[in-house]
């Protein structure tokens, strides 16, 4: 008895010590900041010096921030690349599983831009997008179009940074679809064809609905991050684009918080785009709970 | 058994990374500082203390740059035994990021560069230490032979940047310089322009225009006249028309008097007019810096930390004052990165000798020089420099002159924070491309940036509580 608790107790404290460091981790580097911010989104702290305590004067601010409506806005619109992410991987992956010759040479080649670092890419695009000298302008040369100096107007800087965007997220998003795919039995698909369903029938009844718990970890996590998109712009338009048209909500609480002295006010925007995403990732599951029995 | 040792090894190894990182974070909280000037000058020169000294630094630059300070440093090191400093270097882009997160994580490097603009929110809020009395007291620096454009800029009395006690060195100063392509003149049988009279608007518009060609005959312009950045470039034509974006009390937004809006029309006409310059959407600065690089602008403006890179060239520049406007006199942009130390700094007098090596010492000068990358900071050296004019520029002393006669600090700087002004550029697009004229610009942008101007003005006087 004696020998079974001391065993017990002994098990429990390593289990205990296995977990510390990442709660460690997450109480140091996640928690305490975070709570940090969100008291600092209620004082006009420059981040230098001392915090006071302003109340909700921030939040009325950025209600009346044409800056951040701007870069709020241009998030939101950046988002819709992920639906054409989501199309054009499912389609490679469908591609890719039918088994068609040098399969994993078109793996990797997709898959390589996911693993290289987003500052390199964004410098490699930025190169290509040079109205005079990009490889994009040189393409559209071929075809008799001349192109625009994408990163330097603000119609074309969005849809620049989508392109890419979708170009680096498509090997992920793929590989994932891929395995998938390779998850469902092949006996529906026997099944239906006994029962006549043709190709894109069978994909709309079986595939679809089959492949739908990586469609929504897809869209949520795309959604997470797009919210949070910041690295590209940071480096392609330094200066939030023309007529800020690039800039991001991530952007602007940087250039807020280490470029203007307003850490306060960068904290309130932090806070808002915190809610934000849960509120709309706990839609997003709330969503997918009331159809998660429609496969059965 | 075997599986219990691997349990081991891996459960320590965890708990010592979790206990260096999180160790990391108060460490520099210790020290309270001492109390600086008479106590810590007692130990200056005392060279007999066997302990060493541990000092770090913060800065960043290109690689070239990089490297000639690692050296500089290095070089410091050797003389001054007793003094270890640890380099911390960025990308020039990541740097402010950086610092702005270390001084907000309570550790501050012990000498650091920092922008001019920022001077004001740092002395406020305790973070530089006040280099006055180590520089009266160090027989080694001698203020008047360094730039007084360049040390004046750190200077600060508590309301307005300018003047009052020393928080920083001049790293260097960046006379953004106008220079030419002496080859493309000579080809076209243009008379040279004078370096000490500096064109009109008229006549730079005139030249200008003969050099802008299409030399294939295939429809494009393949040579400019010039190519001008807005950004960098808007407040020659500005100030030597005889405006400005604030006034002198800098407190108010002054973009929608006439003289600014007229420098502003000649800056768009340069495009939309006289087609001299490459149109607005190929205008970005990399672009027109190519350009110029292939050979193909007339003018553009050189910065000394371009030389090294420009001595490649495959024709010849050289350097001229900017056109004059209605003052009839040149202006141009000045850059500076100051040098300061933490206020919190354990050897305060170690840190500022190490600025003072990086910034008025002769032997760190010489070695910074050689590496091309900025013009000498001693006035003595920066003569004889200039007067060598086998290397390239051969008009070096357009360079000084900007620095002692015409060079200017972005308005920025003199106040709290600079969004306001670079509102101005965030909004201008639409001006260069014609969409809106300068005067409809001027009159809507000056409420805006006011706005935030006043809320600067205001934080500043928050922060000084």
């Amino acid at each position: 008895m004696n020998v079974k608790s001391n065993l017990y107790r002994k098990e429990k404290i390593y289990g205990f010590l296995f977990i510390l460091p990442p709660l460690l981790g997450l109480l140091i580097f996640t928690l305490y900041p975070m709570i940090y911010s969100i008291y600092g989104s209620f004082t006009d702290w420059d981040g230098l010096g001392q915090m006071n305590f302003i109340g909700l004067s921030n939040f009325k601010d950025l209600w009346s921030d044409e800056l951040f409506h701007k870069a709020l806005f241009n998030t939101l619109f950046m988002m819709l690349g992920i639906p054409i992410g989501i199309t054009l991987a499912l389609l490679l992956a469908l591609g890719l599983n039918r088994g068609v010759p040098g399969t994993t040479a078109f793996r990797v080649i997709y898959y390589v831009p996911v693993i290289s670092s987003l500052a390199a890419v964004s410098i490699m695009w930025n190169w290509a997008y040079n109205g005079d000298y990009g490889l994009v302008n040189q393409f559209l040369d071929l075809f008799g179009i001349s192109g625009p100096n994408w990163m330097a107007n603000k119609y074309t800087v969005k849809p620049a940074l989508i392109i890419m965007a979708v170009w680096k997220g498509l090997g992920y998003t793929m590989l994932l679809y891929l395995a998938a795919l390779q998850s469902v039995s092949r006996s529906y698909y026997e099944a239906a064809e006994l029962d006549g369903a043709n190709g894109f029938k069978s994909f709309w009844h079986i595939t679809w609905p089959m492949v739908r718990p990586v469609t929504f970890f897809i869209i949520v996590t795309n959604i997470i991050g797009g919210s949070q998109i910041f690295t590209e712009m940071n480096i392609m338009t330094p200066t939030g684009g023309p007529e800020y048209a690039s800039a991001s909500v991530v952007f602007y609480i940087w250039q807020k918080a280490f470029g203007n002295f307003q850490m306060g006010y960068a904290s309130a925007m932090a806070v808002f785009l915190g809610v934000f995403i849960f509120v709309v990732t706990l839609i997003q599951f709330r969503m997918n709970e009331k159809q998660s029995f429609d496969v059965d | 058994m075997l599986k219990k040792k691997g349990w081991f090894t891996l459960l320590s190894l965890v708990l010592m990374v979790s206990v260096v990182l999180t160790g990391c974070g108060g460490k520099n909280n210790a020290s309270s500082g001492g109390n600086s000037g008479s106590e810590a000058t007692a130990n200056a020169g005392s060279k007999d203390s066997k302990e060493t000294k541990n000092l770090t630094f913060m800065f960043r630059g290109g690689t070239d740059e990089q490297k000639a300070y690692e050296g500089v440093v290095k070089k410091y090191e050797a003389d001054h035994p007793n003094v270890k400093v640890k380099i911390v270097v960025t990308a020039a882009d990541q740097y402010a990021t950086k610092l702005k997160a270390s001084i907000t994580g309570n550790s501050v490097p012990d000498v650091f560069y920092f922008e001019s603009g920022d001077l004001k929110a740092y002395v406020n809020s305790g973070v530089l230490l006040d280099l006055t009395s180590y520089v009266e007291k160090n027989p080694n620096i001698d203020l008047n032979n360094i730039w007084k454009y360049g040390v004046d800029l750190y200077r600060y009395d508590g309301t307005m940047a300018g003047q009052g006690n020393l928080y920083g060195m001049p790293k260097d100063v960046g006379p953004f310089a106008l220079g030419y392509n002496k080859t493309m003149f000579e080809a076209a049988g243009i008379p040279l322009p004078d370096k000490d009279k500096p064109y009109t608007w008229d006549e730079f518009i005139k030249v200008a225009q003969q050099l802008t060609i299409d030399k294939d005959g295939d429809g494009k312009l393949d040579q400019f006249g010039a190519g001008f950045n807005v950004q960098w470039a808007l407040p020659s034509f500005v100030w030597s028309n005889g405006a400005d974006w604030l006034d002198a009390t800098k407190t108010k937004v002054t973009i929608d008097d006439p003289k600014f809006i007229e420098a502003l029309q000649f800056f768009t006409d340069m495009q939309l007019k006289y087609g001299i310059t490459p149109s607005t959407e190929q205008a970005q600065t990399l672009d027109t810096y190519q350009r110029w690089m292939k050979g193909e602008m007339a003018f553009f403006p050189v910065g000394p930390w371009d030389m090294s890179t420009y001595e490649k060239l495959p024709f010849d520049y050289d350097l001229i004052p900017y056109p004059a406007g209605s003052t009839g006199k040149s202006a141009t942009w000045t850059g500076s990165l100051g040098i300061g130390a933490s206020a919190k700094t354990k050897h305060p007098d170690e840190a500022v000798d190490l600025i003072n090596y990086l910034t008025a010492s002769k032997e760190g000068m010489e070695a910074l020089v050689k590496a091309k990358v900025q013009i000498p900071n001693l006035m003595d050296m920066a003569k004889e420099w200039a007067a060598d004019t086998t290397t390239k520029p051969a008009n070096k002393e357009e360079f000084l002159q900007v620095v002692n006669e015409y060079g200017r600090v972005l308005p920025g700087h003199y106040t709290y924070n600079a969004e306001w002004y670079n509102l101005f550029y965030t909004d201008i697009q639409p001006v260069l491309d014609g969409k809106v004229t300068p005067e409809e610009y001027v009159k809507a942008e000056q409420p805006k940036m006011q706005k935030l101007l006043d809320k600067a003005v205001e934080q500043e006087a928050k922060s000084k509580k």
